[in-house]
């Protein structure tokens, strides 16, 4: 068993200048009432009369001090972490000297129910304007993300083209709950996204099961989170999104990283013996997710330098894992510690930042430090 | 080496027989055309009994999710045990053309169909 030796990498030897940071995952949170003045009149009784929320299927309760959040980053008044600006701001940007941060939200009708469409449609476009006015265009170094109703796939291409083409709108955002989004009822949403050259941002969510349901503990949930990642990219591959789409790009956020180089190769096995099977797909799927998929660091796992770099080895590339934290949540990465140290300085660059300024195009510029 | 795999009216279009060939094992095939084909029976894989597997039509690549063609005059065989496709005529595997079965010289001498291991570059000229 090899010795994990935790120092900092060289991002943390100081902290405001060694390395730029882009943060690819950072959750802001909105209360229902805030989302009434930017929702169309003829829902909001569903919120103020009738108490709608989101339903919540996983069926425990977080195992953390602070639930689903860091415990210091809920609010005194009992508001969830990712509510507050002002103290996003301090634990997050200042603390660590993001230079931007992707927020990727907490209300996605794309992994709730498919139900009632029309009003969940409704509410995705109250969302992103509430975003893009409560945290995007009030703090530089926040950039958003277009929430959609995957489920209305129309209805989702509409909110792309309305709103995709603000300069600080990085991504389309998909969470993900127990539909595979490679079916082909989904793509207007990925022609959508490429129409308006953005990427795609797939995060599972407190409705995506393990292959085996919900289990009896949240430990074990967790533990095979990367389940579903793999699943929504097998159906991707397999559906032939990326042959139909060349131009697209995807992200998968929250997934962590180790789950990549078994895919990659089981895939590819796969791929040898029954490719007749999905004619369209063209390439090995290694070769499709070399090209065409990156991947959100959170939530990371101890490993040594050498571990580290033996992963990277196996995915045939350092361009494809983008740092992100995941504030506020409970198992949010540190910028200063969640990486092994000894990493070389190159790849240091290539994770905290350069992968994300290649992933997405409006990525601002960074000062140089 | 040069060895009689069976009389040429046993071997129709879109059939194949083993064949020993010395030590190695030969899968003779003859193609919808009529024309021969040999290819050694050992999967590059995991060695399965190529011998034992089916031929089929190739699968041609799509541009649309769900839409099937077949491309009826290239014939692949499919390895018994994982599914390993070679074309008949190259031993090249559809996915990677670059992994290709040992090929031999097959041919029609009067009843007879014959498999012949050739020096090196002789079955290519030959066939």
């Amino acid at each position: 068993m090899a010795t994990v030796v935790r120092a900092r990498p060289l991002v943390a030897q100081a902290q405001s200048t060694a390395l730029n940071i882009i943060d690819t995952d950072v959750h802001e949170r909105a209360e229902m009432h805030a989302l009434l003045p930017y929702l169309a009149p003829e829902w909001r009784k569903y919120i103020t009369d009738f108490g709608w929320q989101p339903e919540r299927l996983l069926p425990f309760a977080q195992f953390a001090t602070g639930g689903l959040d860091r415990q210091d980053a809920k609010l005194p008044d009992g508001r969830p972490g990712g509510s507050d600006l002002s103290l996003l701001r301090s634990q997050l940007l200042d603390e660590y000297d993001i230079d931007y941060a992707v927020l990727t939200g907490w209300l996605d009708a794309s992994a709730l129910h498919p139900g009632w469409s029309e009003f969940k449609t409704a509410l995705m476009s109250a969302y992103n304007d509430w975003q893009l006015e409560t945290w995007v265009e009030r703090e530089p170094r926040l950039l958003g993300s277009v929430h959609v109703n995957a489920h209305d796939p129309v209805g989702a291409a509409r909110e792309i083209d309305r709103i995709g083409s603000h300069p600080k709108m990085m991504q389309v955002v998909l969470y993900f709950g127990d539909k595979a989004f490679g079916d082909p009822y989904y793509h207007p949403i990925f022609e959508a996204a490429v129409r308006n050259n953005l990427p795609v941002g797939m995060h599972h969510s407190e409705n995506s099961p393990t292959a085996l349901g919900f289990h009896r503990y949240f430990i074990e949930w967790h533990t095979l989170v990367p389940q579903v990642f793999m699943s929504e990219m097998v159906s991707l591959i397999f559906n032939g999104v990326f042959d139909k789409y060349p131009e697209l790009k995807v992200i998968m956020i929250e997934g962590g990283t180790t789950y990549v180089p078994h895919l990659m190769s089981r895939a590819d096995q796969q791929y040898k013996e029954l490719r007749s099977e999905v004619p369209w797909v063209k390439r090995m799927p290694s070769d499709i997710i070399r090209e065409h998929f990156r991947f959100a660091t959170q939530p990371t796992e101890e490993m040594s330098a050498k571990q580290f770099l033996a992963m990277i080895d196996a995915v045939g590339s350092e361009d494809l894992f983008c740092f992100s934290t995941d504030y506020p949540h409970w198992d949010f990465d540190s910028p200063v510690e969640a990486l092994p140290a000894g990493l070389p300085e190159s790849l240091q660059r290539k994770i905290f930042y350069q992968n994300a300024q290649n992933l997405y195009p409006k990525m601002p510029a960074l000062k140089p430090r | 080496m040069k060895q009689v795999v069976c009389h040429k009216d046993d071997l129709g279009p879109g059939q194949m027989t083993g064949a020993q060939l010395g030590p190695i094992r030969v899968v003779v095939i003859r193609a919808k055309d009529g024309s021969l084909h040999a290819l050694a029976a050992k999967c590059l894989h995991q060695g399965g009994p190529l011998d034992q597997g089916r031929l089929y039509d190739h699968t041609l690549t799509t541009d649309d999710v769900g839409r099937y063609a077949m491309d009826a005059d290239r014939e692949i065989i499919k390895c018994p045990w994982h599914g390993y496709e070679y074309d008949i005529r190259t031993g090249a595997t559809v996915f990677d053309e670059t992994r290709c079965l040992q090929t031999f010289a097959t041919r029609e001498e009067g009843d007879q169909i014959t498999v012949e291991l050739e020096p090196p570059g002789a079955a290519a000229a030959s066939a």
